[in-house]
């Protein structure tokens, strides 16, 4: 059939210079003009056909290419011709809109472009036949009825400009369709969109300036057919870039041998796929989900110009492909990608499980340790609600009982005993308590309960608390526990004379330093509590570092996110 | 005298209200949340408001919020607060502009009826009470090039039975030495901790917190 549609797009130069040849006063810029249109149309309808037969966009051009072609008719001198090439003359015009509003799967999209496209064939094909029947084309044309040069004059003026309206009414339509796509689709798609929308408003401005005879018209005239005939080159354009797309598979796979990293895998498939939108998302049959690299659950997109190409190997899911849905009408091209980076996507795969992992095992550590503050915390509370208080009642009852007893000095004493070893009890319990939790710092804070600590500590300790606001429980709790845990390792080990606490803000948390001037050479993994210390801050996400240099002193440095 | 309590656990607010009871105070409010402390303080002016630390709904800082808006509202009201455990840095809150009519004690005091009622009394009064615990804590705390080495033990014992807001008269029958020997005491302990003699003794409370603090 390629074959068939060649040699018709090859007899349209040739019909051309019959035409040319036919008469001597025949406009040679015109029918160049035309055969611009002609034969692209007629190529690219052709290989759009051949490529998608389902689409209608192959035949509609090819339409496009042949009413053009047949509206040249009408330079000729032949009566018979002429009348033809003269009911063709705008419908090319209909064609066009026709095929910018069905790109690219040929389907016009809702009711109402149907009707402006059955609108705009009326006007182009119904209202040129009314016209010419009136005599608009002279004595040469086959159909002319009556000479009624009025009635041409209104019917034109009618035909043109609602031609014109019906145009920009179709830019208005891709507008809002390149809107709604949102991110930038592929690049030669864009392209050719635009050209459209350029080539619909271009012939609205011609309609309009034949309407009212305009000066310039045929300059106006040229540069319309000369831009309405570059869209199928863009078209064509695009189906190269698509060829040319198949080819940088293999520059997938020399660039996929050097092994990539996981994070530059996604970089090589969007450039071999030509789609800077591209993202990628990882089966974990695990966790039954999709996640991108980082182990974050994605979901896979459902309609909306988005598209998820599955890529299977040997055993199943692997990963998916989340591109633009222009992509679909490439199917060869993500096979081959998908087939050239099974390997890398894998591993892609396997880095994205640890990575969701991770995070699993981070999360259960920080629930955890956030679990085991809440008891310890409700455990103070029981504490200090029920015993504590009972105690500190009973000590008052004996106090006033003691009062009571005025001149029963052994009974007195005996009740001053007692009361005595309820208070040994009560500052026990108060230790107790203060170990299981420290209350006053959720009640009032770490600048509240730091000073306790700076002011306890064996040795001197400067205390500096940069803090404008209360932070989350957790990160205060931590917070504390870094400053009581290091200065009571400073006070053992350090041999230190002073030393300092701050505590300040960062962008999204606190920073805890400790410093002393000791000796040095802390240990780092046993024995000192520093292990436990920086577990504690990195389930919070934090991380704790220390500097200690033998007889240089030490700096533990803890920074907690709030986050 | 007139007196205003709140502390959520019914024991011990039935306790205290006997205790001051006994003792010839007016009872004039209990209260288990600090709402209503505000609210009876202000419609019944007690000389003086015990309140516990914790108190509901969230047992955090609301009975110490309570105490600071109850010295800035109405200053004529002296506050004395209690708690299960005594903080350096709450004192240092609680006194941050003046120690007078302003009392912080540990609640484990209130068995020591006497002494106890004796604090209630001089809050009351205007005066200031730290609880020994705190006093201890900052007298005892490491300074490098430590000045406090240079008094001798019994201007030690004065400075801390000042810190915890004993009058002159107080510190005398404390130690059982004349008055006149404490004043001495005193002008000592400011000349050599390098400290201008102030006037009142909550004053000097003030004074003296401030520069064991540093």
């Amino acid at each position: 059939m390629l074959g068939t549609l060649a040699i018709l797009a090859c007899a349209v130069p040739l019909r051309s210079i019959f035409v040319a040849t036919s008469g001597d006063d025949v406009d040679l810029v015109a029918v160049g003009l035309l055969d611009w249109i002609t034969v692209p149309y007629i190529l690219a309808g052709a290989v759009a056909w051949l490529r998608r037969p389902a689409s209608r966009l192959g035949p509609l051009m090819l339409a496009g290419g042949f009413a053009s072609g047949l509206s040249a008719l009408q330079l000729t001198h032949v009566d018979g011709l002429y009348t033809v090439g003269g009911a063709f003359d705008v419908l090319p015009a209909a064609l066009f809109l026709h095929v910018c509003l069905a790109f690219p799967d040929g389907m016009l999209r809702s009711r109402f472009e149907k009707v402006l496209v059955g609108t705009a064939y009326g006007a182009a094909l119904g209202l040129q036949l009314l016209k010419m029947s009136f005599g608009a084309l002279g004595p040469h044309s086959l159909i002319e009825l009556s000479a009624q040069p009025d009635v041409v004059r209104v019917v034109q003026h009618v035909q043109l400009l609602s031609l014109s309206a019906i145009c920009l009414i179709g830019v208005g339509l891709l507008v809002s369709r390149r809107r709604q796509a949102g991110r930038p689709r592929r690049r030669s798609l864009a392209l050719l969109i635009d050209f459209f929308a350029l080539g619909l408003v271009m012939i609205a401005v011609l309609f309009i300036a034949g309407t009212f005879a305009m000066p310039g018209f045929l300059a106006i005239q040229r540069a319309t057919l000369a831009v309405i005939g570059i869209a199928p080159v863009v078209f064509l354009l695009g189906l190269l870039d698509a060829r040319l797309a198949r080819s940088a598979v293999g520059d997938l796979m020399l660039e996929l041998r050097a092994d990539p990293d996981p994070a530059d895998l996604r970089e090589a498939l969007a450039d071999a796929l030509r789609d800077p939108s591209l993202t990628l998302a990882y089966w974990l049959p695990d966790f039954e989900a999709y996640v991108d690299l980082d182990g974050r659950e994605v979901e896979l997109p459902a309609g909306n110009g988005r598209t998820a190409t599955l890529i299977e190997r040997n055993d199943g899911h692997v990963a998916a492909l989340i591109h633009d849905g222009a992509l679909d009408d490439e199917p060869q091209l993500l096979d081959a990608v998908g087939a050239a980076a099974g390997i890398s996507l894998e591993n892609g795969r396997l880095h994205a499980e640890l990575r969701a992992r991770l995070e699993e095992l981070k999360g259960s550590r920080a629930r955890l340790l956030e679990a085991g503050h809440k008891e310890r915390q409700s455990l103070e509370r029981n504490l200090h609600d029920g015993a504590q208080q009972r105690l500190i009642a009973l000590s008052l009852e004996l106090g006033m009982l003691e009062q009571k007893l005025g001149d029963r000095p052994d009974l007195q004493s005996r009740l001053d005993g007692a009361r005595q070893e309820i208070a040994h009890t009560l500052e026990e319990l108060r230790d107790v308590a203060r170990g299981i939790h420290p209350a006053v710092l959720s009640g009032h804070g770490l600048a509240v309960a730091l000073e306790s600590i700076a002011a306890r500590a064996p040795l001197p300790v400067r205390l500096t608390v940069d803090l404008d606001t209360r932070l989350p429980d957790r990160v205060e709790v931590a917070a504390f526990y870094v400053v009581s845990e290091s200065v009571a390792n400073i006070a053992k080990h350090a041999e230190a004379s002073v030393a300092s606490v701050l505590v300040s803000r960062m962008r999204d948390g606190v920073v805890v330093e400790i410093v002393d001037n000791g000796v040095g050479g802390a240990d780092t993994e046993k024995g000192s509590g520093l292990r436990g210390l920086a577990d504690r801050v990195e389930a919070l996400g934090g991380r704790l570092r220390v500097w200690t240099p033998l007889g240089g002193g030490t700096r533990v440095q803890a920074e907690i996110p709030c986050a | 005298m007139r007196v205003a309590i709140a502390e959520d656990s019914v024991l011990l607010r039935e306790g205290l209200a006997r205790l001051l009871g006994e003792a010839g105070f007016e009872v004039v409010a209990q209260c288990d949340n600090a709402d209503d402390l505000l609210l009876k303080v202000r419609s019944y002016h007690p000389d003086v408001a015990i309140v516990d630390i914790r108190l509901p709904p969230t047992h955090n800082d609301e009975g110490l919020q309570a105490a600071l808006d109850i010295r800035s509202q109405h200053p004529s009201v002296s506050v004395l607060v209690l708690s299960q455990y005594v903080e350096l840095g709450l004192a240092l809150k609680l006194l941050a502009d003046s120690a007078e009519g302003v009392g912080y004690l540990l609640k484990d005091r209130i068995g020591d009826v006497e002494e106890f009622v004796a604090a209630v009394r001089r809050v009351a009064a205007g005066g200031s009470v730290l609880d020994p615990m705190i006093v201890q804590t900052l007298v005892s705390r490491q300074r490098p090039d430590d000045p406090l080495a240079r008094l001798t033990p019994r201007e030690r014992e004065v400075l801390e039975l000042m810190a915890a807001g004993s009058s002159n008269q107080g510190i005398a029958s404390s130690l059982v030495i004349t008055v006149r020997a404490v004043e001495k005491y005193v002008s000592s302990i400011f000349g050599k901790l390098g400290l201008p003699s102030s006037g009142s003794e909550s004053r000097r409370v003030l004074a003296v917190l401030t520069f064991l603090r540093s």
